[in-house]
């Protein structure tokens, strides 16, 4: 206290103590692990191997470097147009899912439109339901969410494997499920974290919570939830060429088999086709976004 | 036209925990009357304007609409209620990503199912339109019929906001500091279109107003309200200007007594309190 009366603040704040101990958690996980400067020395097979493989960045393969190529089998640029044909095409069926799952459960998961409900919301019969149902069904659905997004697209698409085999629609939900748990958790929270206004004098007017969800929370959120969507579109067409690494038929199938067969041209072939597909979906969501929300 | 819904106040209280936001404030307004709010920032006028539509109900007292207490209303007849009572709120509260079409065509979402709201929201008929942009003509502003609200200028933006009001075929309007966030040319420009459109409909008109020189000018009765409680309640012609400056004065006249009312005040009315003298006839 000093003397004026005027508490000086202690110096060794809260922010203080958290970033001193995320330091300190960093530190002590790089100790665990034993890892050192010189873990990153290649062996020199490893060193050649990457040389070998970063050379053909600069030189691409157009046609197939296999030795041995079937009859019948299309030019190499057209199976890569085929995979990139066939990772959108995974990519969007899974996303559209997602979105539903996503705009499904991230209304179920958000409070706005209930929890600011007026006194009148409180009585009776239909008061005691919202009571207990609403903050049930919301918990359930944010129970669910997580469930959803914390195991891996991977995990699920070892699972869905397992479970059915090798076909497209696991491929689909292997992805939107975890795809549409994050999406959820995002829209919810964008919309609770929108402003009120709007929504409280809706709801002055005699509007429902559905209305008011719907024509002025969504609404306010819109622009952030169409941006993070676009987002999570570019990561689910990455994601949806990594399933072919489980033979499903997208660009990951045919850069493991490349790769493992030493072609590395075709491998940069494929990648670059991947690169072209996500440049044109980032090309295609900021043009959209400027013209819808600007 | 719908007829136009008149309240009566009784001794009503409202708390906040420990803090109480109005204390006993009785008040009639006669169907069709227009009436305002005066005071300083805190005074209670948002919270009077709130309790006058159900949204802020009473903690102790009653409040009436068209005769019949808030507190006897069921869910449905009390959104019913609402739908038909027009409120500009302080800060605009429309929502400003939709187009003006639709913040107008949602005044009506009151009367609505969730469906037809949907429809008439995404796919107005040619109807709807039609009215609205009526509306729109009424308040100045029909060229502004399909354009995004927030690029409406904040002047705009209310004649949106009494479009939607005016949309709901209200019974009364209420309106919270309508005109505090444009210029003094505008505001006075607002008022005007408020007061004239409620009078030429008939409508109950309840509006709060910081600025006392528009307050006097355009409406008939005035309520000065200071701590929750009501200070005076008159014809504007009749209150002074010494009246206005010991309602906004920054203490209270004396300060070992609170409440001016229980009080021989000078700012008060010399005449007996009760229900019966706060009736304003004519208006």
């Amino acid at each position: 206290m000093a003397a004026d009366g005027i508490r000086t603040p202690n110096p060794v704040g809260v922010r203080v103590i958290l970033i001193t101990s995320g330091v300190v958690a960093c530190a002590l996980a790089w100790g665990a692990l034993g890892l050192g400067l010189s873990d990153l020395v290649p062996t020199s097979g490893g060193l050649s191997l990457a040389g070998r493989f970063f050379a053909r960045a600069f030189s691409p393969a157009w046609q197939s470097e296999a030795r041995f190529v079937p009859d019948g089998t299309p030019p190499l640029l057209e199976v890569a147009f085929e995979a990139t044909l066939q990772t959108l095409i995974l990519g969007a069926a899974a996303m559209s899912l997602a979105l539903v799952l996503g705009l499904a459960l991230g209304f179920a998961a958000s409070s706005a439109w209930w929890s600011g409900a007026g006194p009148e919301s409180r009585r009776g019969v239909y008061g005691m339901l919202r009571r207990s149902f609403l903050p049930f069904l919301c918990g359930a659905s944010r129970l669910l969410i997580v469930v959803m997004r914390s195991v891996h697209e991977l995990l699920w698409a070892v699972l869905f494997l397992a479970a059915v085999g090798l076909n497209d629609l696991a491929a689909v939900f292997a992805l939107a499920i975890p795809y549409g748990g994050v999406l959820a958790k995002i829209f919810s929270e964008l919309v609770d974290e929108a402003p009120r206004e709007s929504a409280r004098s809706l709801r002055g007017l005699g509007a429902s919570g559905l209305q008011t969800y719907w024509f002025a929370l969504i609404p306010r959120a819109l622009p952030d939830m169409v941006a993070y969507g676009f987002y999570r579109f570019e990561c689910i067409l990455r994601s949806s060429a990594v399933l072919g690494f489980f033979g499903f038929p997208t660009l990951g199938l045919y850069i493991r088999q490349s790769f493992n067969a030493t072609n590395y041209g075709e491998v940069w072939t494929f990648l670059y086709a991947l690169l072209i597909l996500v440049v044109a979906a980032d090309a295609w969501s900021g043009a959209v976004r400027k013209r819808v929300l600007a | 036209m719908v007829e136009a819904a008149g309240f009566q106040l009784e001794d009503v209280w409202v708390r906040f925990g420990a803090v109480s936001a109005l204390e006993r404030v009785s008040l009639e307004i006669a169907p069709g009357s227009a009436i305002g709010f005066v005071g300083p920032s805190g005074a209670g006028k948002t919270t009077l304007l709130e309790a006058l539509n159900g949204s802020r109900p009473a903690t102790t007292g009653t409040v009436r609409v068209g005769g019949r207490a808030l507190r006897d209303f069921g869910r449905r007849e009390l959104r019913e209620t609402r739908s038909h009572i027009g409120f500009i709120h302080q800060g605009l509260d429309l929502v400003p990503n939709l187009r003006v079409s639709q913040n107008v065509i949602a005044g009506r979402l009151g009367q609505m199912g969730f469906a037809r709201s949907l429809g008439s929201l995404l796919f107005p008929s040619r109807e709807v339109l039609r009215e609205v942009y009526a509306i729109l003509e009424r308040v100045g502003i029909p060229e502004k019929l399909f354009e995004q609200t927030d690029r409406l200028s904040g002047g705009q933006q209310q004649r949106v906001a009494l479009a939607r009001a005016l949309f709901q075929k209200p019974t009364a309007l209420l309106a919270d500091e309508p005109v505090s966030s444009v210029d003094p040319a505008r505001a006075r420009d607002m008022i005007d279109l408020l007061t004239r459109v409620s009078r030429e409909e008939g409508l109950t008109l309840c509006m709060s107003l910081h600025n006392l020189e528009l307050a006097r000018t355009y409406l008939p009765r005035l309520v000065g309200l200071r701590a929750g409680r009501i200070v005076f309640d008159r014809e504007s012609t009749a209150i002074d200007d010494g009246a206005f400056e010991s309602l906004y004065a920054l203490r209270a006249p004396t300060d070992d007594v609170p409440h001016p009312i229980d009080r021989d005040e000078p700012i008060a009315s010399s005449q007996p309190r009760g229900p019966g003298e706060v009736r304003l006839d004519g208006g």
